[in-house]
Order: C-alpha cells, then structure tokens, then sequence
C-alpha cells in the first residue's frame, strides 16, 4: 500500500486560471500580489546592493538615466545630456515636470546631494567606489572640501559632472539605484540611518507600510511625471515566504509572481496550461568553477586545462532544467562585445593526458568550496563525478554563502570554488577587469589570476570611447584568459519565472529587477 | 528485520549493479520512476536510488555502531569507577554527568559536527562522545547493589586488587543492563544520525545516508515521492528493528534474573 502510493507522483496543480492574453488596452487600476522570503534589507538607495532591494527601490525612486528593456540608455530623470569632446565631462538638462512624492520639485541640487550623500563615508555605501572618479571626489571624501568639485549645478535644470580621467562606463554608473535621487527634505527629517524606514523619491510609488517581516505595501504616485503610470493602484508585499510556499500561494492565485521550484520545473515547462504564462530572459551572469591559480597543482596550466576538460557542462545544465546555455568563454553571450569562443571540449581522455603532462596522471586531491543550497550542491556532486573520471578525488565543502564570499578572498585558502558573476554594466570590464585583472586580487579576482600580458590589454582597453576598438581588445584579452583556464566557465544561467494570468506587461530585465511602473493588471 | 539491515548492508556491492556515487542516467530530465533496471528509480542527480538505499545502510549502521560502542565503552567505564570508588570520585564523575546531561545534546551536535573536519569518523565520534551518559548511570546504579554482595566483600577481604574486582566480579553483572541500553542507543545514534545528516552536516558527499537522501528529496516530494518515502521507511525500520531488539533482551534479562 505504501509502495503504491510512493510510486506515484501527485499531479501537478494548474496555475491560476483566465485568459493569458487579451484584455483590450492596459486597465488602470488593481493591486499587484508579491511575496519575498525576508524582508529587503534597504529602502535606501545609498546603501542597497542586492537584487530584493534594488527592485523596491527602482519603483520608489529615479536615476537621471536607466535602461531601455535592453541595455541601451535611455534619459529617465534627465531629458537629455552631451559630452564633452574629450570625454571628461557630461551636461545634463533635467525634467522640469518632476515632483517628489512629498511634492517639493525636483531640481539639480537634489542630484548634487544624492550623489554626495553616497560618497560620504559616515554612510558605508559599498556604492561610492562607481564615483571615485568624480573630480574631486577625493577631497570630499578625506573631509577637506564641503562638496565635490565634479558636480556643478549650473542651473536649476541644468548639472555637470567632471572626471578625472575618461570613463566609458559613467553613464551606466548612473543608471544603478546607488545614483537615485533622495528627498533632502525627507532625510534631513529622518536622519541618515532613518531614511530607509521612510524613504521618499520622484518614483512610480510611495512606500505606505513597512510591518518587518510581515507585509510591506507601496502606492501609486498620484504625482509620478510620466503621464498615466504607473497603471497599478498599489503593489502588496508578502514577507517571509519560503520560494516554496510562494510557489503555492501562487497556485492559489494569491501572488501574482512567483519563481518555479527546480523540483517542479520540468512538469510547469511541458504543462500547456502554464506555457504562456512563463516569463523567462537570458541574464548577463556567469557561473563558473574557479580554480586558484596560487596554489598547487592549480598553479599549473595544464592541470588547469585538464579541469576544463574534465567537467560536462551539458550534465550541469541539464541539472538547472536546462535553464542557460553552456559557458565557453568569460563573457555572458548577450554581453555587448562578447564574440563566440570555442573553449574547451568535454574530453576526459584530453584531460587525463594534461594531467599527465603535469606529471599527475595518478591523480590528486583537492576540496570544492561550495554555497550549501541545494542546486550548489548538485552541481558539486556532478563536478566530483566527473573528476573522479580523471583520478582527481574532490572533498565538497559546503558553507554559508557570506563565508564562501569571505573565504575566498583569502589567498592560499580555498583551492577550488563554484561561484557566480552577474555584471553591473553590460560591459565586457565588468567581467574581465573586475573579476580577472591581477590589480583586483583583492577584491573580486578570487582565482588569484595574474597575466601582465591580460593586464596590459586590460589597462589598455578600459578608458576607450571607441566601442569597437574597445571590444576588439577585450575579446583578445578573453581569448587569452580562457588558454589560460582560471576558470572553468560552466554555464550563463536564465532568469525565469511564472505570472498569474491576469498580469500584463511584466518584463524581466537582463540586468535590473524587473521594473513594474508599465506592469497592469486585467482583472 | 535487523538481520535483513545487515545483510543488505554487507552484501550491497553484489545487490545492486551501480555504483552509489556515480550518475548512471546518461542525459538528466529529472528523477527517474521506479521500475525496470531501476527498482527505486533514480535520484534528483541521476543516481539509482536502490544502490544509495543499499550503501546508505552501511553509513548508517556503521554510525550507529561506532557511535554505540564509543558510548558504552565511556559510560561502563565512568560507571564503574563512580560505583565502585564513590565518595568523591562518584561525586565528581556524577558531576560529570550531570554537566553532559544538561547540555542541549542537538545544539552540542550541531557545534562539534561543524567545528570538526568532516569525515566518516566525525559524526559516530560525537554522537558516542554525547551519548554515553546513560550508560554511566545504569553501570553505576548496578554496580552500588553489586558492590555490597557478599562475593565482592568476600575478593575484596581476600585482597584482591581494585582492577580484579572491578573486571572479574563487577563488570560481568553490568553487562546485561548496558547491553540492552546498546540496543536502544543504537536506534538513537541511528535516529540522530539521520537527523544530522538532513541538517547537511552527516558524512561527507557523496557518501550515501539515509537522512540525507530525506533532506535532498524534500522538494520533489510531490514529483518524486519514492525519493523521501523510501529512505524514511529505512531509517523507521531501522529504529523499530533495534528498539525490539532491545526489549527482548529486557525480557530476557529479566527471566534470567
């Protein structure tokens, strides 16, 4: 009796019913059903720098510039801007029609102030480091001057920004919530440390209720300057549901969103009843298998080689459901710059003889750091698998992921680790400079890589204008990171997720939390 | 029931055809139902569930047992020598007891399993080295009604050493009693075993264990139910199996007294 029962699966339950599609033109109106498995850590947009966050601040406050449903720039606070021919200094001329939600107009002061709000140090703001590059940033910073030199309201609408030295990657820079505009007012009010509990921007909404832990709840901006938006009356926030629970509470149709179990998955993707109402978008992300180049045997390339040779990719992929594609190279495929690259081939015979070369064909051991979650871990088994097939015997050392983040910084510690990379720009630095120029050992080169030729062409390309010049020299760059195999690059995971059928209009973003001001409700 | 534990334990390499550890399911679409070359199908990475049932009986027996004999071996011991000696070696070895008997013993787990190097030995050495109060006490409590029984007046008048009267006279009559508690500790170490492991810190992966494969399967239970139901009636076997175990050699210690 208990055998029958075990053997059979329980049938999947059917999404929320109604027609996916259709509806005539966007209804005004409605409140859109969230939920979030803890409470987001900051309403402050100096201080957040997670993916929770930076989604309710996108809806609570603006940028003078964001991103199209691609990665273009396009003018969001600002109404238009120009740069300077030696690409030192960027004018912008503002909206005249913005309000904050308090009501106070927006002017260039508030940007002056926003911007050096975040370079305070009393703040902490792991965002400052993207604006070092303002003139005179540093003064400011060390305390010997009360503004920043580089930021020159010239008229009420009208701002300019001086650097120090070219930087192709400003502008992007100011599309991230780290650059949103804040009501002095409001801060002043509250205090630096208060304001994330009452935060008040130019946004499509206005935070109404924050209960930690329990529900937090936003409003329409009755004042928002885009005409007509944002369509929905209010946004309801359910905190503290585990992704399963959301899960089901979706079913119900008591959240409108929600991300799909990876025990579910197959049967949600062959469901016709759930198809159209799967929302899925390649992300500019890397997950990849470092290997630390400092200590031995990694410290060879063709043991280094011979891990690239040794893992099957399509296997780990196919562990996620499928939801990516195979990593060859460093950069993410929709990576502006990025070119195909061959890699490495899944051949164990190949990597056997590597190993050989290196005089290791009896094999060696070595310990895998890994996050302790669940899919982490099925992707550290498979990797073991696969290296036990080459004599290399691998210990799995699961851990909390701010320990992973910690340890691996520390050199000589960590012999091999599965980590991620998400970019902050759509540009080819974001990955190769940032993660692998021997210049970030200390911060984010957690392979420990050091190539003075990489480092030459880095140093070369990354103050270019030019885009096409600019990406030529990263692409070679790329192409002789990937001989060199720091990495095993192993896959460019897809953001996916699934909608009640009642909402329309919810893009998911590349690179940003999805932005909801277009987002409606049809029923 | 124990005894089919055992034998499925020592013979699971000539039970099943694959290797535990090892992806047997050449392209993954999820866990495989069970039947034909799988009887137990196959799990959330492609491994045969059967194979992993079969060795994960190995883990869990060898934990159960290295843990239990680690415990009985401390707790006889301690007992007998707080018995025995009393005064102020009892008191301070009661003491003892009590200090391990009033600490969280899940919470001490939890810190001892994280802070030691995971390996096959770590788990059975903490579990004996928490579990082995209740054998000092039982040894004790014998040993206070053993002690005054003419025969151990009578080696002791003759003049025989601490360590003899102890071996030869006491330990003999305390063996019933930690025998038994063996038994049922042995469902406890298995249960505690389980537990760990479904926290994720039992033995090191791949290893198969019984708890583990609950915790792994958690999620799929409604997609895979045989991949939780199937451990779990494992580990419920396993813990009724030594629990009868155990109340059989009280019945049969109790006739023979």
């Amino acid at each position: 009796m208990v055998v029958v029962t075990a053997a059979c699966a329980i049938p999947l339950d059917p999404p929320p019913s109604g027609p996916a599609d259709g509806g005539g033109p966007p209804r005004q109106g409605g409140v859109l059903h969230l939920a979030v498995p803890e409470d987001p850590r900051w309403l402050d947009p100096a201080r957040g720098y997670d993916t929770e966050s930076w989604s309710f601040e996108q809806m609570i406050f603006n940028t003078l510039v964001t991103y199209d449903e691609g990665t273009a720039i396009v003018p969001d606070l600002a109404a238009s801007w120009t740069t300077s021919p030696d690409g030192r200094s960027v004018t912008f001329t503002l909206r005249h029609d913005v309000h904050f939600s308090s009501g106070r107009p927006f002017t260039a002061a508030d940007v002056k102030y926003s911007i050096e709000r975040l370079l305070k140090p009393s703040i902490h703001s792991q965002g400052a480091e993207f604006f070092h590059g303002l003139d005179g940033a540093s003064d400011y910073i060390a305390g010997t001057t009360a503004d920043v030199r580089g930021i020159r309201v010239a008229a009420p609408d009208r701002l300019e920004f001086t650097l120090t030295a070219i930087d192709p990657l400003f502008l992007h820079k100011l599309t991230m919530p780290f650059a949103a505009v804040v009501d002095r007012e409001a801060v002043e009010r509250w205090g630096e440390d208060e304001f994330t509990l009452h935060p008040v921007g130019t946004g499509a909404f206005v935070l109404v209720d924050w209960t930690h832990g329990q529900h937090l709840r936003l409003e329409r901006n009755a004042q928002y300057f885009r005409a007509g938006l944002p369509r929905l009356d209010a946004v309801e926030v359910t905190i503290g549901l585990s992704p399963q629970l959301a899960w089901f509470k979706y079913q119900r149709g008591e959240i409108d969103l929600a991300g799909i179990p990876s025990a579910e998955f197959q049967r949600v993707q062959a469901d016709p009843r759930y198809r159209p109402l799967i929302l899925s978008r390649t992300t500019l992300r890397t997950q990849y298998l470092g290997l630390n180049c400092a200590l031995a045997p990694f410290d060879r390339l063709p043991v280094r080689q011979a891990m690239n040779l040794a893992i099957d990719k399509h296997r780990l992929l196919e562990l996620i459901d499928g939801q990516g594609v195979v990593a060859s190279g460093i950069l993410p495929p929709d990576m502006p710059g990025a070119e195909p690259l061959p890699g490495y081939p899944y051949d164990p015979d190949a990597a056997r003889a590597h190993l050989a070369e290196a005089g290791l064909a009896s094999g060696f051991e070595s310990t895998l750091w890994a996050s302790r979650d669940e899919n982490s871990m099925r992707l550290a088994q498979s990797m073991q698998q696969d290296l036990r097939r080459i004599g290399v015997s691998l210990a799995i050392k699961p851990v909390d992921f701010p320990a992973l983040i910690e340890a691996v910084r520390h050199p000589g510690m960590v012999p091999l680790f599965l980590l991620g990379w998400e970019a902050d720009f759509p540009d080819p630095s974001n990955f190769l400079t940032v993660l692998l120029h021997s210049r970030s050992r200390d911060t984010n080169n957690n392979t420990f890589y050091a190539n003075p030729d990489v480092d030459r062409i880095l140093d070369e390309a990354d103050p270019l204008l030019d885009p096409s010049r600019r990406f030529a020299l990263f692409h070679r760059a790329e192409v002789m990171i990937v001989h060199d195999a720091p990495w095993v690059p192993l896959f460019h995971p897809v953001g996916s997720a699934v909608r009640n059928p009642r909402v329309r209009d919810y893009i998911l973003h590349p690179l940003r939390p999805a932005r909801i001001e277009q987002t409606w409700v049809a029923w | 029931m124990i005894a089919v534990l055992v034998i499925v334990a020592v013979a699971a390499p000539w039970l099943t055809a694959y290797d535990p550890d090892a992806i047997i399911d050449p392209s993954y679409h999820g866990p495989l139902s069970p039947g034909g070359s799988h009887p137990l199908g196959t799990d959330t990475l492609g491994r045969d569930v059967w194979a992993r049932l079969a060795y994960g009986a190995r883990t869990s027996l060898f934990v159960g047992a290295l843990a239990t004999i680690l415990s009985l071996a401390i707790g006889t011991t301690v007992g007998l020598a707080a018995g025995y000696f009393g005064g102020l070696v009892d008191a301070v070895l009661m003491w003892v007891v009590d200090l391990v008997l009033t600490m969280p013993s899940l919470l001490l787990l939890i810190v001892l399993a994280t802070v030691l190097p995971p390996s096959q030995l770590t788990i059975p050495l903490v579990i004996g080295v928490i579990g082995w109060t209740t054998f000092a006490r039982t040894a004790r409590g014998e040993v206070l009604t053993l002690r005054e029984r003419d025969y151990v007046q009578a080696a002791r008048a003759l003049g025989a050493s601490h360590a003899r009267i102890i071996l030869r006279h006491l330990l003999p009559g305390v063996i019933p009693g930690v025998v038994v508690l063996a038994a049922l500790g042995m469902s406890g170490a298995i249960l505690v075993d389980a537990g760990l492991s479904y926290l994720g810190l039992g033995v090191p992966l791949p290893t198969p264990s019984w708890g583990r494969m609950v915790s792994d399967a958690q999620t799929y239970i409604a997609v895979a139910p045989w991949l939780v139901v199937v451990p779990g009636i494992a580990i419920a076997v396993a813990v009724v199996g030594f629990n009868l175990i155990g109340y059989g050699l009280i019945d049969l210690v109790g006739e023979r007294r």
